[in-house]
């Protein structure tokens, strides 16, 4: 019996001339929880896919339960006792529950035809190993994001999975749903299971996991156990960086001062009677859930939702903001939460991506583009806000979530504006580019920009805001500042 | 069985099921000639050829690849097969032979470039569609044929026939439609009762999850245009037997209509969804708007609009439903592997 799940050693893997690995180790103990974490392009995707037999190594001994392995194959891996759950769980969204639980195995042992009793069968073995409960005939597609990952997790431990191995499960999911899907991993813990838990979210980390190993830029960094992890560690460790915590300001007096944002019993689908000042120089914080109608406010804020009632002024004037230009005619930006869906052009160059928000200033005369203007625009902004980028006319795809994150940002304030809304500013962005991007926040404000920052994150919230309003099911359900302004609080306030 | 019945209300089969009732009641009611027999044998008669060609579209769609080039694959290999069974006087089984495997080489060359460099598969079939037609006008100046004898002899045996005792039209029901018949069948097995069926439409659902699950992604697709090649050639055959003659300039075209079928019959253009017996409904729908027009004194140029109207209205509930299932997939950005 060997001590050790899974050992590798010393792997080596590179993709043409980049390393994407130099010598990683990783162990992990039978039947604990292990934790890998890393920022985006360590290399934690590629040791997985070596692990699960995706990529053979050029370097480097892998040995699973105690045997070595020479060539590891993804039939091997299996074999062994590993499975993968993928962050799009690898699931078919057209087949029906029944289907996708049993479709691997059935194909995996090289069946050829179809038993419809066999396939019930297996469906239900696995369903009952979580104690899932779900319509096995239903189509994938109209089921929530948790019971897709559900589904995966069950497949997966048909094949007698040894090992699970999750890349980061929880992105995609709702508080509710992360606890109950930590309730499950506990669950097999308890039954012997090891797990592989990838993830680079500090609070999960430390909840979930009995160990840790950090990589960064392909390298090992550190591995131990989690209770010799602190919070300081973990952020240097995953980043290489020391940072300063953001000093907590002392609650700005604005008495007296007319607001630069004003919205009062401000209505619209999503949202009833929400009302609020933004001083320019604050960083105002919205948290609330998903569903709490803190999106619907935003877009309302930006021209794109039409509200039905209430009142907005803008610098002391009322103001009505029936689109989108009408808001970008009044001083409003907004960072849009879905940067890739809403945001970015991605296969289009950085700088027009930058300068496309500001083109009737561009725009010379006849109303024709110049690009040597779009370029120079985008240059100044670029250096200013620090998107590593070795060329600015290469496209917005080339970058990493925090450079395409602050290449929004640099369209939106290359527009000059007086209020800047950020709908969850840092979603998907490492933690080195979310510091500087809170940094960048807040000199913008003490430059004397009106800041609204609308987020679900309430460590996020807390770190960045003087002040939050909280919201839930579309209404004002709180307000806290000063030291009550903590994770804690904020919390409470918005379940 | 409650759930059932809720479950097919919300199948674009239904629709298409409550339409054709629909237009049933109106002809009938506006002509009395609808539920004739030789009027009902009629429609059957008209929906063999493009129900044939429908198996291929729902193929190529439900595997995530459309395909337009069956038509001229059905007009080359028929030729082919009817020009060496007059030369070397075959049988009906050799001719069939013949022209399926034609058919099923067009497709190889349909599958490799799909497959091999990953072109997208409209355009591709678009070239052999245009390759096959310069072939059969230009090399072999194709005109009518005469069928075959032992050919010509099975395509007047008619398994059925009718008579409108009120009008004196008479009706036939073709050989072709055993072939049909038994086409579906075969595909009806395949597609749900074996694990590469069941592939066929995990890959057209998740591409990366069918090659991760260990489906051999590229020969799927690239056996579904082989097959398809092979059933456009039955097709091809079956037409020609029905017109008594080969005719060449009679098969281009038919694509649209065929594909417009088959999405209204709720095969999703995206990939993974559709079935058999949509198919058939679509089919039997167009068919149905297409012959009955004339019933109404309508024109043969109003025909075209009305067919246009159902297709863009059928299209639209199917797309609307597919989004109402609120499907991360479609329109996703490519993952990786």
């Amino acid at each position: 019996m060997a001590e050790n799940m899974l050992c590798v050693k010393n792997i080596k893997k590179s993709f043409g001339g980049v390393h994407a690995l130099k010598g990683v180790d990783l162990t992990i103990k039978k039947g604990e929880t292990h934790c890998l974490a890393g920022e985006n392009g360590c290399g934690k995707s590629t040791i997985i896919k070596v692990i699960s037999g995706f990529y053979q190594p050029d370097e480097g001994t892998i040995e699973i339960d105690g045997k070595s392995y020479e060539n590891l194959t993804t039939s091997d891996a299996i074999a062994a006792g590993i499975q993968v759950i993928y962050q799009d769980f690898s699931i078919f969204p057209n087949l029906t529950v029944m289907e996708n639980l049993a479709f691997n195995q059935v194909l995996a042992e090289k069946k050829k035809f179809v038993n419809k009793k066999e396939f019930r069968k297996i469906a239900e073995e696995a369903v009952k190993k979580i104690n899932f409960d779900v319509d096995l005939d239903a189509r994938v597609e109209s089921l929530p994001v948790a019971d897709k990952q559900l589904i995966a997790i069950s497949r997966a431990l048909l094949h007698n999975a040894k090992l699970i191995i999750m890349d980061e499960p929880t992105t995609a999911l709702t508080r509710k749903e992360v606890t109950r899907l930590f309730d499950i991993i506990a669950e097999l813990k308890k039954e012997g299971m090891t797990v592989l838990f990838v993830s680079h979210k500090l609070d999960e980390v430390f909840e979930i996991s009995d160990s840790i190993t950090v990589l960064r830029s392909g390298e090992n960094v550190h591995s131990c156990p989690i209770h010799e992890m602190t919070e300081e560690k973990f952020t240097y460790y995953m980043t290489g960086r020391n940072f300063d915590a953001i000093p907590q300001k002392e609650v700005p007096d604005f008495e007296g001062k007319e607001p630069m944002l004003k919205v009062q019993d401000l209505s619209a689908p999503g949202f009833e009677n929400v009302s609020f000042e933004l001083h320019g120089g604050e960083v105002l914080g919205i948290a609330g859930q998903l569903g709490s109608g803190r999106t619907e406010l935003s877009l309302a804020l930006y021209g794109m939702l039409k509200p039905y009632g209430g009142t907005i002024w803008i610098d002391g004037s009322e103001v009505k903001l029936n689109s989108v230009a009408d808001a970008q005619k009044m001083g409003i930006a907004l960072v849009p939460e879905d940067r890739l869906t809403e945001g970015l052009f991605l296969p289009q160059p950085i700088y027009k991506n930058i300068a496309v928000a500001s083109m009737d200033s561009l725009a010379g005369k006849g109303g024709f583009l110049k690009e040597s203007s779009e370029l120079e625009l985008s240059q100044g902004w670029v250096e200013d806000i620090g998107v590593a980028t070795k060329d600015h006319t290469l496209p917005v795809m080339t970058l990493s979530g925090g450079n395409q994150q602050k290449v929004v940002l640099a369209r939106c304030l290359a527009t000059n504006p007086k209020v800047l809304i950020l709908n969850g500013p840092t979603v998907g962005v490492d933690i080195g580019a979310k510091y500087d991007i809170h940094q960048l926040l807040r000199s913008l404000a003490g430059q004397g920009m009106a800041i609204l920052v609308v987020s679900d994150d309430v460590a996020e919230v807390a770190a960045l805001c003087d002040r939050a309003i909280i919201m839930k099911g579309g209404r004002v359900a709180g307000e806290l500042d000063g030291a009550d302004l903590n994770d804690e609080n904020l919390y409470g306030a918005t379940v | 069985m409650n759930k059932k019945v809720k479950s097919m209300v919300k199948q674009t089969e239904f629709y298409v099921l409550c339409i054709i009732i629909a237009f049933a009641v109106i002809i009938q009611i506006r002509s009395g000639q609808f539920l004739t027999s030789n009027n009902l044998m009629d429609l059957v008669r008209s929906m063999i050829v493009p129900g044939i060609y429908a198996i291929c579209a729902l193929l190529s769609f439900v595997s995530t690849g459309a395909d337009v080039s069956f038509p001229l694959i059905a007009a080359l290999s028929a030729y082919v097969s009817v020009v060496l069974g007059n030369k070397w006087n075959l049988g009906v089984v050799p001719i069939f032979l013949i022209a399926i495997l034609l058919g099923c080489l067009i497709g190889c060359i349909n599958g490799f470039f799909i497959v091999k460099y990953r072109f997208n598969s409209l355009i591709v079939t678009l070239g052999t569609s245009s390759i096959c037609s310069g072939i059969l006008f230009g090399t072999f100046e194709a005109g009518r044929t005469e069928l075959p004898e032992k050919l010509y002899t099975v395509s007047k045996v008619n398994i059925a026939t009718v008579k409108n005792s009120a009008t004196g039209l008479g009706s036939a029901l073709p050989s072709t439609f055993v072939i049909m018949v038994a086409l579906y069948v075969i595909a009806y097995l395949v597609l749900n009762y074996t694990m590469i069926g069941r592939s066929v439409y995990a890959l057209g659902g998740d591409e990366v999850s069918a090659q991760r699950a260990g489906i051999a992604v590229e020969k799927v697709r690239f056996g579904v245009f082989v097959v398809n090649g092979g059933i456009a050639a039955i097709a091809g055959l079956c037409y020609a037997m029905m017109s008594y003659f080969y005719m060449p300039n009679e098969y281009a075209g038919a694509e649209m209509l065929v594909i417009a079928a088959v999405i209204l019959g709720g095969t999703r253009m995206t990939g993974g969804v559709g079935t058999l017996r949509g198919c058939l409904l679509g089919t039997f729908l167009l068919t149905m708007v297409s012959n009955s027009l004339i019933l109404f004194g309508i024109s043969v140029y109003w025909e075209k609009v009305v067919i246009g109207a159902i297709i863009i209205v059928g299209t639209a509930i199917s797309a609307i439903q597919a989004r109402n299932a609120g499907n991360p997939f479609a329109g996703k950005k490519k993952k990786e592997a």
